[in-house]
């Protein structure tokens, strides 16, 4: 995508890698990919990792930097000087959307790119309520409802009918108003109501219950939206700002118990294949160009996901934006062409774009072909609430074929001990095929044979959410 | 039975211990004045609220951070090499030689003779609320243990389990896990000592306190 005379710029450059497992991986074959240099970092109990590998076998001089914390921003900030980088990727997690670290990066004394989007957009977005009042402003949908604290009885009185009446537009039997209160988390002070004649003394109740928990009497009021899909946007958009564009849609519905995605699909529907109750393809053509209406609005200028909610009537509502490369890019870059030419690697769009080189390519450029997911494979038991499994992993192989990509940390064939300190995902499996049947016959495939093994403490065997994905690769973008 | 006899004489054989004191976090680092042979202290005072003598100086983002001893001890090496250098989380900077305290001898002894609990697998351990609350009160030897009663909370990848004590019933006499801290499996947790073995306890601590003397 890059022209040779832009790649002698990038190689001035050097990019602190500041993440670690599966995506520092990711970064640094970009960077190599793009001939730029890099500087990796990991701590006492990441010793085994496989970025740490990576980093030792290919990186070159000053590669390699054993710090206290990934959490800490003084050790990332003094590694950086010291190995001479001029930016820094964040990955996803850890400081991927502080826009605080950003700014500090952008405005220190020896100051360094931040490969992401510009520390004001990221604060800009990062707050929900402030992206619903944005998108409110821009006539995009969101989830019906208050975008800011309500103090007043009769003002919580009437959102709430207009939602209750909303939902009945809308064919919904059951309608339900969530009260939430608006200082509390973690679940604290939400209750539902599914009766009008019942919200004044629900609306009091956790009033007065968020007045003596939080000293904070205001409250939100929204829809409650049981029955819906989770799609999402992946844009892509240079440091001007001025021309973002997408790379599609993908659909990301198969989750664990605790709202964690499991399975991912790009695209986000396909309707010429499933029978929707609703236009699908009016659904997704609507989510793109309202996530484009708003990357314009705000000036976006790096990558970054809209989040959709699109309920069983087809309706969809913004839910959020992540203003960063998310687990699942992988998906949309395995179904994308830019001219024609597959490969697309939307890490290296994003360090490339990231660093200052402009797009060089529009929509018209890009286009879609086949069907992609992603299965994470995680150490957890699916039966067991999903908790997760820790222990040694002794075997872990798979059939390898064209159309498998296998993003993962952990070594094949050697002991790896996983690390209780991080989260438990295992790798990611992208499986591409040219239609839904393919991908599916295809995604069981590699499931069947992959060899996952190993034991904890007390000689228990290794639990993989295996099961799982197999059994939800059926399902993959019904609704 | 317990023969203290033998093996306070075993720490007595060998009565040092080495220290390597690493760079905490990365940065620049600059020795202080020290050179092998040297005697440094460790933390003073009554809450030992006075830090040791200074080794280093690790400067980060502008920031000197003292790197101090972090006991009683003779210097054995110092890497002067590195003076000067960037240095990453973990590199070794000074080695002490230090001569056990009645602390140390007492807690090594201990551990010997304790019945030790063991930590299952590699994780966070937290007292459940009610023996938290009655160690805070008082003291960890006011709580006394039974087998198969409810004593921990193991926590891993933000998930909680109850975890329960196993072993003879006794009091809880030492705690080895710090809040928030990692510990990997086989670590051990608390140091139970049976009512019944209470006052052999006591009479090795009488006899530490008053054989080993403290240079």
């Amino acid at each position: 995508m890059s022209t040779t005379q832009s790649d002698d710029t990038l190689r001035k450059h050097k990019i602190l890698v500041a993440n670690r497992g599966e995506i520092a991986i990711r970064i640094m074959r970009a960077c190599k990919k793009l001939g730029i240099p890099y500087t990796a970092v990991y701590t006492a109990e990441d010793a085994a990792s496989g970025h740490v590998r990576l980093a030792r076998a290919e990186g070159g001089e000053k590669s390699l930097f054993r710090v206290s914390s990934y959490h800490d921003a003084n050790e990332l900030m003094c590694v950086a000087d010291d190995a001479s980088c001029t930016a820094v990727h964040p990955g996803y997690g850890f400081f991927a959307e502080d826009f605080r670290f950003a700014r500090r990066v952008a405005k220190r004394d020896r100051k360094m790119i931040f490969i992401g989007p510009s520390w004001k957009i990221i604060r800009e977005l990062g707050d929900k309520i402030n992206t619903k009042r944005l998108a409110r402003s821009l006539e995009v949908p969101t989830v019906p409802g208050s975008d800011r604290p309500i103090y007043d009885e009769m003002e919580a009185e009437r959102i709430a009918k207009t939602i209750f009446e909303f939902q009945q537009q809308q064919g919904i039997r059951h309608p339900l108003v969530l009260v939430k209160a608006s200082a509390g988390g973690g679940g604290m002070g939400i209750e539902e109501v599914y009766d009008p004649d019942q919200f004044r003394s629900v609306y009091r109740r956790v009033r007065n219950y968020a007045l003596r928990q939080f000293k904070d009497e205001g409250v939100l009021i929204e829809q409650r939206i049981m029955d819906f899909n989770h799609l999402e946007v992946q844009i892509v958009s240079d440091r001007t700002g001025k021309n973002p564009v997408h790379f599609g849609t993908r659909n990301c519905s198969i989750q664990s118990t605790g709202l964690q995605k499991r399975i991912e699909v790009a695209p986000g529907f396909t309707p010429e294949v499933i029978n929707y109750s609703f236009d699908a393809q009016k659904v997704l053509d609507d989510i793109v160009a309202y996530s484009l209406k708003m990357a314009r609005s705000v000036g976006y200028d790096n990558v970054g996901t809209w989040e959709w909610i699109v309920t069983r009537q087809g309706a969809p509502y913004l839910m959020e934006v992540n203003t960063r490369i998310q687990v699942e890019n992988g998906v949309s870059a395995r179904i994308a062409k830019i001219r024609g030419q597959d490969g697309v690697d939307l890490i290296a769009e994003q360090i490339r774009t990231g660093l200052g080189e402009h797009l060089g390519y529009t929509q018209d450029d890009i286009s879609f072909e086949g069907v992609s997911i992603e299965y994470r494979l995680i150490a957890e038991d699916p039966e067991n609430n999903f908790t997760p499994w820790v222990g040694q992993i002794e075997c872990f192989e798979w059939e390898k074929a064209p159309w498998l990509t296998m993003l993962t940390h952990v070594p094949e064939r050697l002991p790896y001990e996983i690390p209780t300190e991080f989260d438990p995902n295992l790798a990611l499996a992208i499986v591409y095929g040219k239609d839904i049947r393919q991908t599916r016959e295809r995604g069981i495939a590699f499931l069947d044979s992959l060899c996952l093994t190993g034991k904890d403490n007390r000689g228990n065997g290794l639990k993989s959410n295996e099961a799982f994905l197999k059994a939800n690769t059926e399902r993959i973008l019904h609704f | 039975m317990l023969n203290i006899s033998q093996l306070l004489d075993e720490i007595k054989a060998s009565p040092y211990r080495e220290i390597v004191v690493v760079a905490p976090h990365t940065g620049k680092i600059t020795f202080a004045e020290i050179a092998p042979g040297d005697r440094v202290h460790g933390p003073q005072g009554q809450w030992k609220e006075l830090p040791g003598d200074r080794l280093a100086t690790l400067e980060r983002e502008r920031n000197p951070k003292p790197v101090c001893a972090p006991e009683n001890g003779e210097i054995s090496l110092v890497h002067k090499e590195l003076n000067g250098c960037f240095v990453e989380a973990g590199t070794p900077l000074v080695v002490l030689r230090h001569m056990l305290t009645r602390d140390e001898v007492q807690r090594t002894i201990l551990q010997k003779t304790l019945h030790l609990f063991l930590a299952p697998e590699r994780a966070k351990y937290y007292f459940t609320p009610e023996a938290d609350k009655k160690i805070r009160s008082s003291d960890a030897h006011s709580v006394t243990v039974r087998d198969g009663m409810e004593l921990f909370i193991m926590s891993r990848m933000k998930r909680e389990v109850p975890l329960h004590y196993t072993g003879p019933d006794g009091v809880i006499y030492e705690v080895y896990f710090k809040y928030n801290e990692n510990l990997d499996a086989g670590a051990p947790l608390i140091g139970v000592c049976p009512q019944a073995h209470l006052h052999v306890i006591h009479d090795m601590i009488i006899r530490v306190q008053t054989e080993w003397t403290e240079t």
